[in-house]
């Protein structure tokens, strides 16, 4: 069980960037339990705290206030990899690119193993049919695709207990979302690993067990699908949200 | 013959655990230690008696050649003069590399001089190692030239690396690439405390269809500093790529040099030069994976410098 007692987070900055002495409050006095085994999606409009609510949780951003408690034990001060090691894996929206740096050699650190065999276990279990592609590069000359499937591959190879998806399906194609919808609820399913996925697309929505709608940097609603929905529609939380900023917009299509 | 010194370093330099089978050549402190020749690779002491003449016959396939240098004389600064010839069609792989073991206070020092002739249609793999070990305070100097001069659709690949030990290096590589003719470089350098490399590179793509790439790994820690210089020539149709990338730790120096010059209107040269620390998405994914700090920054260097 993943507790969220009381978080908060400031920032330093203000919204045009400035550093300022009162700061930005990003998430507010945020309080949710995921239980265990469970796949929660948590979506909400462009930024209001979703990716760092999911970044609270993995140690990347540090809280201003609150508590995490993972199964028990106060893991609010442990590191990164502290959090990573007791079973916390993140899958980054925009996955880091090396240089020289193999899928081979993330996977190995994933796995704690750099037997081969191993490995190719790992990566058939996401997808991965060609072997030769544990030697590829995780740097600049891979397609949006082929990194997130390595990102997701990373992530799976850890056996995590609780794993983190920042929108999965950015850079991937319409026809590999399902698949990989697929993949994460097999792995919630066999592992019983507590999914956690921030996303706005419908097919991982649909997906969850829980949804978790993220407003202003506070729970805006929690529960099924169908409750969100009227909530949803209300935040016209669209594939098009990104565009639709600006005061000269031509024509809403929905 | 070899003490456990000099298998320390022919095993650092040149991935030898004894004398190597093939071609080879040993020189220590100086002298000749041990040399082989095959049919068809001769090996010989030059006029002046200050280097080698490796002479690879025509159509050579599969074959190597070794020729490490090992120095563990205080005081001694070694300067050799080695050319190689590499006959048109053969296909052959030389390694070379110096390896100092200093034991005292006094400096040492080795200038290896590599002249390149490769025939139209050779093929040639150039590993070069640097490394400097042992306990001494003297500083440990290496200062390699190479000098390459290909005849048509050759192609030669160049690894030069030197990761650790080194107090001062300056490298000087030059090149003309005749017509249909491919070299490709990279060179590795890891510097630490007050240790400074240097690399020059005069690089002429003279032949219609030339090509070259030219990649530059730089790893600068402590109060170390590196600078890179290449100056990329087009005198005919051909291209050219510089890669040059540098991770600055602690508080490092590095300047970053890339020039290109075309003196041919259908020359196609790019280049792309980035220096600076670890970028932290990269640090974020290895400690996200359970590796901590230091084990992360190990890794992607590791990566970096493959």
């Amino acid at each position: 069980m993943l507790e969220l007692k009381n978080i908060s987070f400031r920032t330093p900055e203000s919204d045009d960037g400035a550093q300022s002495p009162s700061g930005r409050t990003i998430i507010h006095d945020l309080s949710f339990t995921f239980e265990s085994g469970v796949f929660c999606a948590i979506t909400g409009p462009n930024g209001s705290g979703k990716t760092t609510l999911a970044k609270l949780i993995m140690g990347i951003n540090e809280l201003t206030s609150g508590k995490i408690i993972f199964n028990g034990s106060d893991i609010s001060k442990l590191a990164i990899h502290e959090r990573s090691n007791v079973g916390i894996v993140y899958g980054f929206q925009h996955p880091a690119r090396f240089k020289g740096t193999t899928f081979r050699d993330l996977l190995s650190i994933a796995a704690g193993t750099d037997d081969e065999e191993k490995l190719a276990k790992i990566i058939s279990r996401v997808g991965v049919c060609s072997l030769a592609f544990l030697d590829k590069r995780v740097d600049s000359k891979l397609s949006g695709g082929e990194i997130k499937k390595i990102e997701l591959a990373t992530v799976i190879a850890k056996n995590p207990k609780v794993a983190i998806y920042d929108e999965p399906d950015t850079g991937i194609d319409l026809w590999t979302i399902g698949p990989m919808v697929e993949l994460l609820k097999r792995e919630q399913k066999e592992n019983k690993t507590t999914t956690i996925v921030v996303s706005h697309n419908k097919a991982f929505l649909e997906a969850a067990d829980t949804l978790l709608l993220i407003r202003d940097g506070k729970i805006g609603y929690s529960g099924d699908l169908a409750g969100a929905v009227p909530i949803l529609e209300d935040l016209s939380v669209c594939a098009f949200n990104e565009l639709c900023h600006g005061e000269v917009n031509a024509q809403c299509y929905r | 013959m070899l003490n456990a010194i000099d298998k320390q370093v022919l095993k650092e330099v040149a991935g030898l655990e004894g004398i190597p089978k093939g071609a080879y050549n040993i020189r220590k402190n100086g002298k000749l230690l041990g040399r082989e020749v095959s049919a068809n690779i001769t090996i010989e002491t030059n006029e002046k008696g200050d280097g080698i003449i490796i002479d690879i016959k025509p159509g050579t396939v599969n074959e190597s050649v070794h020729i490490p240098v090992i120095l563990s004389q205080a005081g001694l600064h070694d300067t050799v003069h080695n050319t190689f010839i590499v006959g048109e069609g053969s296909d052959v792989t030389i390694i070379a590399g110096c390896g100092i073991h200093c034991g005292g206070k006094e400096s040492e020092g080795h200038s290896g001089i590599h002249e390149f002739q490769i025939k139209a249609g050779a093929k040639v793999k150039y590993v070069e190692k640097h490394i400097a070990i042992g306990e001494g305070t003297g500083r440990r100097i290496l200062n390699p030239t190479t000098k390459v001069f290909m005849a048509e659709n050759a192609q030669v690949e160049m690894e030069l690396t030197q990761l650790g030990g080194v107090d001062e290096a300056r490298r000087f590589n030059e090149a003309k690439i005749g017509a249909g003719s491919v070299l490709l470089i990279t060179e590795r350098v890891m510097t630490d405390g007050n240790q400074m490399a240097e690399s020059r590179n005069e690089i002429e793509l003279a032949g219609t269809d030339s090509k070259t790439n030219i990649v530059s790994r730089s790893v600068i820690k402590g109060n170390s500093s590196q600078d890179f210089y290449v100056n990329l020539t087009a005198s005919a149709r051909c291209y050219g790529h510089i890669e040059c990338d540098a991770i600055i730790m602690d508080n490092g120096r590095n300047q970053t040099v890339p020039a290109l010059r075309a003196l041919h209107p259908d020359a196609e040269l790019t280049h792309e030069a980035s220096i600076g620390k670890i970028a932290n998405d990269q640090l974020m994914k290895l400690m996200s994976l359970g590796l901590d700090y230091d084990a992360a920054v190990n890794r992607i260097i590791q990566g970096f410098l493959r």
